[in-house]
């Protein structure tokens, strides 16, 4: 006799009166492949657990950055984001599409550097900036965005030593509406220390002031917010003019443009909330344009973004290593991918899709398998059954999460990336036993 | 392990439990698995005919067993036994 197909025993409680908040169910979106590849020939190739980054998608999101702004602003210059992702591979692709460099520690600097960047190129921010990396920055022609007097005292030292000229900008903190405002990076705009550096600055030898920068925040949803931000830096620009009769070269709005990753507490999705690059581009262009500045005078507008533009290209690959039933009867899973590689999970309800249709969706707690209680990807997710050794992908997760990923119990995974011909390279590899032996030193007793 | 008394099972799929007002719905292996602890078959036996009429091996079919198990009795399907009770 011929054994029927076997189908897991499901049992659902009957919740009468509690229909689902967007009134239909949801659809479990599936992913399989990656850039025409299965994400089970990835695994087998590079093992599990897995970073894969997309060149086609790195470049398709930055020309549509580039499109909504310099259709709109006849000057624009994008900067990559180092602490974003500083992959080499990745910050390759950017310098390639045009990209200048924005670092935040001597670290960047000579990651740029060796990347080829010309270091004229290079926006060097951050409240950190020692003796050695100002020289470096001098050295290398870089523009140096000065963050607090002391570190201004520190480059007018410094440069007349080297007896060069340091090109300078100042961090201006101001209030666009966006609280709390950042005002522990910077001088302020609305209490005068901004326009007290610019003074002191203009009076210095040494310095050469070419341009004003400033970072609202991150994650900011109100592209109306960037508009108040260049109405005030478009203020200092003209005041500038009018006490010095000068000219800045460029202003910079910084980066915090929302990716399409959905905030923890959020009602509705990111990719239904956060403002495209044409609403940010329109609002920016806008204010530089209708300021009293004069169109012939306009300075080159710079850009930092680093999350908007990488998070789609990047996905995590995942194994399913254990299903669970907490003491309540909730259905927990453990997956091969803990926090230590998914800094975004503590602020982001991270997608995490099957690659394959599935069966029965329960409500589900998602943990990584660190011997740690925070250890949890999602709290709360719609998951169909899956059986251990299930292969899942996490979307968006370009941004941030191999900078600030952390080692941890056990070896940080292979990082791959897809080429636009579809061509797979590993362009970071999976640490080892040498790797910590290479660097650590047991003293001889 | 028992289904408690007050517990009714349809043969659509439908279980009601007028103990806690709580309702739900079953798919057919999971009625079927209910119906068979409810006549009070051991665990082997309900193995066996499970191992006999599906395309299935003995080790998932423990698993699935044990974790539909714990669903009932988190539901107060069947009746409360003393967990500490090590017999």
């Amino acid at each position: 006799m011929e054994k029927i197909k076997y189908i897991k025993p499901v049992i659902s409680k009957i919740n009468a009166g509690m229909p689902s908040k967007f009134g239909l169910p949801v659809k479990q979106k599936v992913i399989s492949k990656i850039d025409g590849i299965t994400v089970s020939a990835l695994i087998e190739e590079y093992g599990s657990p897995l970073f894969v980054f997309s060149e086609k998608t790195i470049r398709g999101v930055f020309d549509e950055a580039k499109r909504a702004f310099e259709t709109r602003y006849p000057k624009v210059q994008f900067a990559w984001s180092y602490k974003t992702n500083y992959l080499d591979a990745v910050c390759s692709i950017y310098h390639d599409e045009g990209s200048w460099a924005e670092v935040v520690s001597g670290f960047e600097f000579e990651k740029a550097l060796s990347n080829g960047v010309n270091g004229s190129q290079i926006l060097f921010n951050g409240p950190d900036k020692s003796k050695a990396d100002l020289i470096m920055a001098i050295e290398n022609n870089a523009c140096i965005h000065i963050d607090h007097f002391d570190e201004l005292y520190l480059l007018i030292e410094t440069s007349r030593k080297l007896e060069k000229k340091a090109r300078v900008a100042i961090r201006v903190n101001l209030d666009a509406g966006v609280y709390p405002i950042w005002d522990r990076f910077g001088f302020n705009y609305e209490n005068g220390d901004a326009w007290n550096a610019i003074n002191r600055i203009m009076l210095a030898e040494n310095l050469e002031l070419i341009g004003l920068h400033t970072h609202i925040g991150t994650y900011i949803m109100a592209q109306s917010a960037y508009a108040i931000a260049a109405s005030k830096l478009a203020n200092l620009y003209m005041a500038i003019h009018r006490k010095f009769d000068y000219w800045l070269k460029y202003i910079d709005l910084g980066g915090g443009f929302a990716s399409k990753n959905t905030l923890k507490g959020a009602y509705m999705p990111g990719n239904e909330t956060c403002p495209s690059f044409d609403e940010y581009a329109e609002a920016i262009s806008n204010a530089l344009i209708s300021s009293e500045i004069p169109h012939e005078n306009l300075p080159v507008l710079f850009l930092e973004t680093g999350r908007a533009l990488i998070d789609d290209a990047g996905y995590l690959l995942t194994t399913v290593v254990a299903n669970k039933r907490l003491s309540g009867g909730r259905r927990s899973m453990v997956i091969d991918a803990g926090v230590n590689l998914l800094f975004t999970s503590f602020w982001y309800n991270l997608g995490v899709y099957p690659t394959k249709e599935l069966g029965h969706a329960e409500e589900t707690t998602i943990y990584g398998p660190l011997c740690m209680n925070i250890d949890v990807i999602r709290d709360a997710i719609v998951f169909p059954q899956v059986k251990t050794g299930e292969q899942l992908v996490i979307e968006r997760v370009g941004a941030y999460n191999i900078t600030q990923s952390m080692q941890f119990i056990t070896y940080r995974p292979n990082v791959i990336l897809i080429d636009n011909d579809g061509k797979t390279h590993l362009i970071r590899k999976k640490e080892s036993l040498e790797t910590f032996k290479n660097s650590e030193v047991n003293p001889k007793r | 392990m028992k289904i408690t008394d007050e517990v009714r099972i349809s043969d659509n799929g439908f279980i009601f439990n007028s103990k806690t007002g709580d309702s739900f719905n079953v798919n057919p292996t999971g009625l079927e698995l209910t119906k068979l602890i409810a006549q009070g078959y051991d665990f082997d036996t309900i193995k066996n005919i499970f191992l006999q009429k599906y395309d299935l091996d003995d080790l998932t079919f423990e698993k699935d067993f044990y974790e539909f198990c714990a669903l009932i009795k988190y539901h107060q399907i069947t009746s409360q036994e003393n967990p500490l009770d090590f017999k």
